[in-house]
């Protein structure tokens, strides 16, 4: 019963979230990967932001939770096995590169290796804006404390193109947003009721991804 | 002496301890791990030789306000260990000089001579930006001597690194990370434009230049690679692209 109400109460202190998801599917899968693997790389060649390497992960987090028959490769893995070919300066940008790029024998021999069936490039960030209000913390021989309320918003913005190696074509894009509200009332103790912007992104993300990649879906 | 009384004094002294740390520069002594390039090895034997200043180099960046801190950014051992790691995979085979090489002086066993400097670094922190982004920018500066000891050609090279913030990430931890990225990146732009440098081209067309046996069979012409030729650096505005910097050839070159 404890457990219960300590579930329900965390459920309530999250707060709310809008996503939206808009899928392009270029070539519709027919099957899943099979004994092929998935690599999901971050888009890194913007100046103002950087596709946080957590989000990437998230998704690959996703997909092989939810179909463990999908090999997700790790993305520091993947840039060091190919290492200097997907750094930011050298990462193709276009399924043709990765055409130019397999004619090198060394570079094509470790592509086989890895067994590498799609890549997803996914570009975007999440963002902190609108963040108003105040908090003081003191602490006295009594005791320490915070009062105060703060709230902040936070928008995700990320797309994922994703390449299949087989075709060396792009087969499909998905791009989600989402946006939400975050408070924190601090009377005495400071209560974060985060709304999951990013997890809530990943999540929709990596749905949509499963249905290029799985077989189940 | 109580044991209470030499609890209370070293809470204090603890204390004025963490105060006094307080007080020092936020110190980030570059690590990582490089990996090696994936590349056929270009038929050179090259020589290199890290000056003191690259194998010690470090920036100390003194706050400007009482709200900044001190920065001391030390990249010395980072540099050598990701510039060891990307020659030996660069080239047929990589020798380390003993002692500085001297204008003029024929230099046994290879066919040529790198020395990297770094010019310049330069780092920025959300702080002073208010970008969600760690970025270090170095500038390096090669001087490539032939196996007699002769200038061949010396030219700069722009790296660029970043990291965005992270939840529970120290500031030192993403300037590591982004030391780190913009250290990759110059191996990267290193193997890029090392063989489009027209008198490298000339080198690694020298007969004397030849693989030894043993060795990893090189290309037929390296410097003509359809990889290095065709993919293009991706200009972002901010990297500076080293086709844009005249190279400088000829001169002396005093070690």
């Amino acid at each position: 019963m404890k457990r219960l109400l300590l579930i329900a109460g965390a459920a309530l202190l999250q707060a709310c979230v809008s996503s939206t998801v808009d899928q392009m599917v270029y070539n519709a899968p027919v099957e899943g990967v099979g004994e092929g693997t998935v690599v999901i790389l971050g888009r890194r060649q913007n100046s103002d932001y950087e596709t946080e390497p957590d989000f990437v992960e998230c998704i690959g987090d996703y997909i092989h939770g939810k179909d463990r028959s999908i090999r997700v490769i790790d993305e520091l893995d993947f840039v060091n096995a190919l290492y200097p070919w997907f750094e930011p300066r050298t990462a193709p940008l276009y399924p043709e590169d990765v055409e130019r790029l397999l004619e090198h024998e060394v570079v094509a021999q470790r592509m086989r290796e890895l067994k590498t069936e799609y890549m997803v490039w996914v570009d975007g960030s999440t963002e902190t804006t609108d963040s108003a209000g105040s908090m003081t913390c003191g602490i006295g021989p009594g005791g320490a404390g915070c009062f105060g309320f703060g709230t902040w918003s936070d928008d995700s913005e990320y797309e994922a193109v994703i390449w299949d190696f087989t075709d060396r074509a792009e087969v499909g894009r998905v791009a989600t947003s989402a946006s939400g509200q975050s408070y924190m009332p601090a009377v005495v103790v400071p209560i974060p009721i985060i709304a999951p912007v990013q997890g809530t992104a990943c999540d929709g993300l990596g749905e949509q991804l499963l249905q290029f990649f799985s077989a189940k879906y | 002496m109580s044991r209470s009384t030499i609890s209370a004094r070293c809470s204090i002294l603890c204390l004025l301890l963490a105060l006094l740390a307080a007080c020092g520069p936020n110190e980030v002594r570059v690590q990582g791990d490089f990996p090696p390039p994936l590349m056929d090895a270009l038929p050179l034997r090259l020589g290199v030789w890290y000056p003191e200043e690259f194998r010690t180099h470090e920036i100390f960046d003194e706050a400007k306000s009482r709200s900044e801190s001190d920065w001391l950014v030390n990249t010395g051992a980072a540099q050598v260990d990701m510039w060891d790691t990307l020659l030996q995979g660069m080239f047929i085979n990589l020798v380390h000089l003993k002692q500085a090489p001297v204008a003029g002086k024929p230099i046994a066993g290879v066919d040529a001579v790198l020395i990297p400097h770094v010019d310049e670094l330069q780092y920025a922190i959300p702080q002073q930006t208010h970008v969600k982004v760690y970025e270090i920018w170095m500038r390096y500066r090669f001087d490539l001597l032939d196996g007699q000891g002769a200038s061949v050609a010396g030219w700069t090279m722009p790296a660029y690194g970043k990291t965005p913030t992270a939840f529970l990430r120290s500031d030192e931890e993403a300037v590591n990370l982004a030391a780190v990225m913009a250290l990759r990146d110059a191996g990267a732009n290193f193997v890029m434009t090392f063989p489009r440098i027209p008198e490298v081209g000339v080198l690694l067309g020298m007969p004397e230049s030849r693989p030894e046996p043993g060795a990893a069979p090189p290309r037929p012409a390296a410097a003509g690679d359809p990889l290095l030729e065709e993919l293009e650096p991706i200009d972002d505005g901010i990297i500076e692209d080293v086709e844009n910097v005249p190279v400088e050839t000829g001169g002396e070159v005093t070690p």
